[in-house]
């Protein structure tokens, strides 16, 4: 059969022994050939991996004297009973490990709440061309009020929303979605009653880049200054968590480029609302819309938290 | 205010230490030191490092679909079992035998089926890697030759499909290979050898060409 013609080799001396050595080339070409392609497998090994250590609170694997068998079991019940403390320490050093300086300060800030995760795939190819997608069929401020439970924010800098809607979420919240339409773009706001914490934020593709919302409150240096710009497309998912501190995960379509923002409501038993801005691609104007907004609500607060 | 190291990157590039099939960490020793003193960035490393060779492994012992949950679970596990390993030893050996553990776990139900079916899906992935220009009738001669292989691996006994795994298509050296399988070298290399030779006869183009062969 033809079949001889890849052993080439079998016509040289010693044709009836050799064959054989070819064999372990050959086996190693097969388990080759298994190999998943593709740079970003490990990438997303990693963020599963720390993930489910995370979220399954696996404790430090402190080194055990071998041998010893009261010993090794006196250090498992101290990582058992520790497993809190051990957590913890995990989940803090792995955030301020795997953000960057200027984060830092801010990530100590928000680390004491339940929160947010911006987690990047690096399989996760947006698709080119994908647009915002509008809000659908409107109803008014007052309803959606009514409905969400909040009152929806709206950045001076847009003026009145085309459109007002408000969907359904996970344990009764409620999400408020803000459209304007200029020069046939879509701009939408996306609004949640819930609190921003980061408890894992990795860039693979891109890092988001950490803005500082200035203003006057500035100096303070706290949660509400502090906005993330995503200036590419992208996938993107959030965990947000509420007072219980139960996660829940959202699946994200491609957005586009992207700030995310927390804004205080500056009274105690009302809860703080993330915003996400979605078609303003100048992260100049994007920011100045994040500063315009509620800015009469916030003077009262101000000045009382002086 | 944007002064400073960035821990992110400078660690994804400094880390230079990567080889063709995924890498291999200089100093494993001291990253796993690392993880045990409450470091998980450091496991971060270790994952990167070995996710390639995990991967072949899960894929060469049946995992078929599950070959990304398998290896996801045993590092996890290795992870858990991180203050147990021995330090000074190798990484790789040990952990394979994980996730050698975990694909038996795994897979040890529908064995048989999801064995072809994932060589079959590896069969049909591993196609495009020949070269669009070469000439179809050597491709064909290739994927029959790669199936026949396949086939004469699956009629090895277990231990030595293991032997054979481990050593080439994982591509361990000896000592590691004996190191995964928990066996003596001397047995590593007596069972490779016999699984060498019944894999030739197994093989059609492996006749027994030479004479006098003793059994086993």
């Amino acid at each position: 059969m033809s079949v001889s013609e890849s052993y080439g080799g079998e016509g040289a001396d010693g044709s009836a022994r050799e064959p054989a050595s070819r064999l372990p080339e050959e086996l190693r070409a097969l388990g080759r050939s298994l190999d998943a392609a593709g740079p970003g497998v490990s990438e997303s090994m990693v963020e599963r991996v720390l993930e489910q250590i995370l979220a399954e609170r696996v404790p430090v694997p402190v080194a055990e004297p071998r041998g010893s068998g009261a010993r090794l079991r006196a250090a498992r019940r101290w990582a058992r009973v520790r497993w809190r403390a051990l957590t913890a320490t995990l989940c803090g050093l792995l955030a301020v490990l795997t953000l960057t300086p200027p984060v830092r300060a801010a990530v100590l800030d928000w680390f004491d709440f339940g929160g947010v995760e911006v987690r990047y795939d690096p399989s996760a190819v947006p698709s080119p061309g994908a647009e915002v997608p509008g809000c659908g069929r409107s109803v008014s401020l007052a309803q959606a009020e009514r409905r969400a439970g909040f009152e929806p924010l709206v950045p001076a800098a847009l003026g009145v929303p085309d459109v007002v809607t408000v969907t359904a979420e996970p344990r009764g919240r409620s999400l408020v979605s803000l459209c304007w339409r200029e020069r046939g773009d879509t701009i939408r706001l996306d609004e949640y009653p819930a609190r921003l914490d980061i408890g894992f934020a990795k860039s693979v593709r891109e890092q988001p880049e950490w803005l500082s919302l200035s203003g006057d409150s500035s100096d303070l240096g706290g949660v509400n200054d502090t906005a993330l710009w995503f200036p590419r497309p992208h996938l993107l998912s959030f965990w947000l968590v509420d007072a219980e501190g139960s996660h829940y995960t959202r699946a994200r379509r491609t957005a586009g480029p992207t700030l995310l923002w927390m804004h205080g409501s500056g009274v105690l038993d009302m809860p703080d609302v993330t915003l996400r801005l979605e078609g303003v691609a100048s992260k100049g104007r994007a920011v100045e819309i994040a500063n315009s907004l509620g800015e009469p609500s916030d003077a009262g607060a101000e000045k009382s938290s002086k | 205010m944007c002064h400073g190291w960035e821990p992110i990157r400078s660690g994804r590039c400094t880390n230079p230490v990567r080889t063709r099939e995924g890498g291999r960490i200089v100093d494993e020793t001291a990253v796993i030191a690392r993880v045990r003193a409450g470091e998980p960035e450091a496991y971060a490393e270790l994952v990167r490092a070995h996710t390639g060779i995990a991967l072949r492994a899960a894929a060469a012992l049946g995992a078929g679909a599950d070959a990304e949950d398998v290896v996801q679970q045993a590092f996890v596990k290795a992870y858990c079992a991180l203050g147990r390993f021995k330090e000074g030893s190798a990484f790789k050996p040990w952990f394979l035998s994980i996730v050698a553990n975990e694909t038996r776990n795994t897979v040890r139900t529908a064995a048989r089926q999801r064995t072809l079916a994932g060589r079959e899906a590896a069969l049909v992935e591993a196609e495009p890697l020949i070269p669009e220009s070469s000439d179809p009738a050597v491709a064909a001669v290739r994927i029959e030759r790669r199936a026949a292989l396949e086939s004469a691996l699956e009629k090895l006994s277990e231990e030595h499909r293991l032997v054979v795994t481990y050593r080439y298509l994982l591509e361990m050296d000896e000592s590691e290979t004996a190191q995964a399988l928990g066996w003596p070298r001397g047995t590593v290399k007596s069972r490779l050898n016999r699984a060498l030779r019944k894999l030739g006869k197994l093989l059609p183009d492996f006749e027994p060409r030479e004479g006098g062969d003793e059994r086993e």
